[in-house]
């Protein structure tokens, strides 16, 4: 077993778990609406980050698609949560499709009427279509760039599809569900800590999955074709349906925060298909450390806090400053800060052989 | 809506002259995309910034025209060189780092293409910009049904002419012989005395030069906006990649495209268009993912 700590299984439980019960403390410790719906925003985004992070730190598959799944699911939930606003008697068709020159409910919308049933089809409709998707890639063997670029194609596929359907989507104004989100006879206020602890359980519990399943057999398998797909191919196992399995459950993550996200802002645009969004999902990943769980949520956190926290004068050069630190980690920092993190207490940990340091992130290749 | 309404009924001579706009759009496509081609072929690098080079090359052109007052024509051999000399910069600073390492080009460049629409806006401001182009471009061409405007022609032609440029450099001189050689076997062309570093250089400078003019060209068709480049970054990549990287297959594919992309519009509209389209090239990529046109040489 290697000294350095960062590699120690049990260490790194205890930071995720405490990272995660330090997240769910902050509605104890801090009383202000404004900071719990930011927060739980970045909760979001750390979900997409995850969705990165396993896909491509662990998978190997870089997919610039995560919105696609994002998107749809956030289109389902704002699908939900307008029709929770409509009465099926005197008010049934939203008032943007009137505007629209649709006078009955598309077919398309009738099983929204059903909060269980919106919400299995927020959720299933992406999971499925990205099964789907990456049956249909990797059966051809489809890898490296060319994933990128199909995933690429797919969303701006996607990204037009919502921004033409206007009466179906409201195009390029999207759907403000005039209510919170209800569910079970409670309504959820965006602002309340009861959405922060939704977004912040779903993002501990997507999180600890799967970190177990990727220190299970099945997640082995999974680095294994990162690192080299023909050999793993000629042990004899279907490289093919492990990628479809990786996907699909990246997918699944990144559809989960699409519900979180329609949840907490209250609106969903073509802007959650952009590619932007996707993108940023990566950067987020490789900022903190694609190879690492933990390190794709710090990223996900730490450069969206600076960006909300950095001065206003700085507002303007933000992107600047993005696009600086992300070149500069793709060029010197491959493995993220966590793998900083890692050298440092192998550094500290590796020599005296003492168990001193507190931290422990995520073991990395 | 209704379905009536949503298709678009069959119309010959409406019909004529979508095909006519999808050349237009397929020389767009084409002079966006060939820049990129020559990059992606040669170097295997993905260039994320490419858009971004169209816009420093339109943001050029205004710049020139508005401060230099140097006309139109002119402009074009200026921004060339000044987009492949900054170019040669990025290269320099970023690529070559790089090499063998694709995906992490494509997120370098992503990175370099948000320092680069920031840096413009933060120096020009978000108002749109405008190129003009010379009164004598502004006709339109009416043959019978057919109408096409002057400026797009230009296009055409100027498209034309920059592909038989590029062409001619690679297959008929010496320094495309390089290049090729390079392409085919970087170290076999090494030990035949061919410093391939010197040729990835001056070939991404080219490449980007070639963004550059796109861009000066793209600046007479609509305004300059600091994030107009990554309009062109997608339909670009997926003309290259639907073309398997070669010059001939780029050419292909970006008439496939442009022409589908026009008659699709024609049917229903711009944007269902793409959505069709880009599934289409999806499912396309699935089955052919070596593109249109593979080279002997670069089969393995």
């Amino acid at each position: 077993m290697s000294a350095n700590i960062y590699h120690n299984r049990k260490a790194q439980w205890l930071a995720y778990i405490g990272l995660f019960l330090l997240l769910a403390l902050v509605p104890v410790l801090f009383d202000s609406p404004f900071l719990l719906n930011q927060l739980a925003r970045y909760a979001v985004f750390a979900m997409l980050a995850v969705s990165v992070s396993l896909v491509w730190g662990y998978g190997g598959i870089l997919s610039l698609g995560q919105g696609i799944a994002f998107g749809l699911a956030a289109y389902g939930m704002g699908m939900t949560m307008q029709m929770q606003f409509q009465d099926p008697v005197s008010d049934p068709v939203p008032s943007f499709m009137l505007t629209n020159d649709l006078s009955t409910l598309p077919l398309l919308w009738e099983p929204f009427w059903s909060t269980p049933v919106g919400l299995a089809l927020t959720i299933a409709v992406p999971t499925i279509f990205f099964i789907g998707f990456g049956a249909m890639m990797f059966q051809a063997r489809v890898a490296g760039v060319f994933v990128a670029i199909m995933t690429l194609a797919m969303l701006a596929a996607w990204y037009a599809m919502a921004y033409d359907m206007q009466p179906f989507t409201s195009g390029f104004n999207g759907i403000s569900p005039p209510m919170p989100f209800e569910f079970a006879g409670v309504s959820i206020d965006p602002y309340s800590p009861t959405a922060y602890l939704i977004c912040v359980g779903f993002l501990a519990a997507l999180t600890l999955a799967v970190k177990l399943l990727m220190q299970s057999k099945f997640g082995l398998v999974v680095q294994a074709i990162r690192d080299d797909p023909e050999r793993v191919r000629f042990l004899g196992y279907n490289v093919a349906y492990y990628q479809v399995i990786v996907f699909a459950i990246s997918g699944f993550i990144a559809a989960c925060g699409g519900l979180c996200w329609v949840m907490v802002v209250q609106y969903v645009s073509p802007t959650s298909l952009e590619l932007t969004l996707s993108v940023s999902a990566v950067i987020w990943a490789a900022v903190g450390g694609r190879l690492s769980l933990l390190g794709a949520i710090l990223g996900a956190y730490l450069v969206n806090g600076l960006q909300s926290y950095m001065g206003d004068e700085l507002q303007d050069v933000w992107m600047i400053v993005l696009g600086s630190i992300f070149i500069g980690v793709v060029l010197f920092l491959p493995r993220g800060l966590v793998g900083l993190i890692e050298d440092a207490l192998g550094y500290f940990t590796g020599k005296s052989e003492t168990e001193t340091a507190t931290v422990a992130i995520e073991r990395t290749v | 809506m209704s379905v009536t309404d949503f298709w678009t009924p069959f119309e010959l001579n409406s019909f004529l002259n979508a095909l006519f706009i999808g050349l237009s759009i397929a020389s767009i496509w084409l002079i966006a995309a060939v820049g990129l081609t020559i990059i992606y072929g040669t170097m295997g690098v993905i260039n994320m910034a490419h858009g971004e080079l169209i816009m420093l090359g339109a943001y050029t052109t205004y710049v020139l025209q508005t401060f230099f007052y140097i006309p139109f024509l002119l402009c074009l051999p200026l921004v060339f060189v000044i987009v492949s000399i900054f170019g040669l910069f990025i290269e320099r600073t970023i690529i070559r780092r790089l090499y063998n390492r694709p995906l992490d080009t494509l997120l370098a460049t992503w990175g370099l293409s948000l320092i680069l629409i920031q840096g413009v806006r933060v120096i020009f401001g978000t108002a749109p910009k405008y190129v003009s182009i010379p009164g004598w471009l502004n006709f339109q061409v009416s043959l019978g049904f057919l109408h096409l405007p002057g400026f797009r022609l230009f296009i055409i032609l100027a498209t034309a002419a920059l592909i038989f440029g590029t062409w001619y450099i690679a297959y008929r001189t010496t320094w495309g012989i390089r290049v090729r050689a390079v392409m085919a076997d970087p170290d076999m062309a090494s030990s035949f005395g061919i410093d391939s570093n010197r040729i990835y250089s001056i070939t991404f400078a080219y490449g980007a030069g070639l963004a550059g003019v796109a861009g000066a060209l793209f600046g007479g068709l609509k305004t300059l906006l600091p994030d107009m480049g990554s309009g062109y970054i997608v339909e670009a990549f997926l003309v290259v990649v639907v073309g398997g990287t070669q010059l001939l297959g780029s050419i292909f594919s970006s008439i496939i495209l442009g022409e589908l992309a026009s008659i699709f519009s024609y049917f229903t509209n711009d944007t269902f268009a793409r959505f069709v389209l880009f599934t289409l090239i999806v499912i396309f990529l699935r089955f052919r993912p070596q593109g249109l046109i593979t080279e002997g040489m670069k089969r393995r």
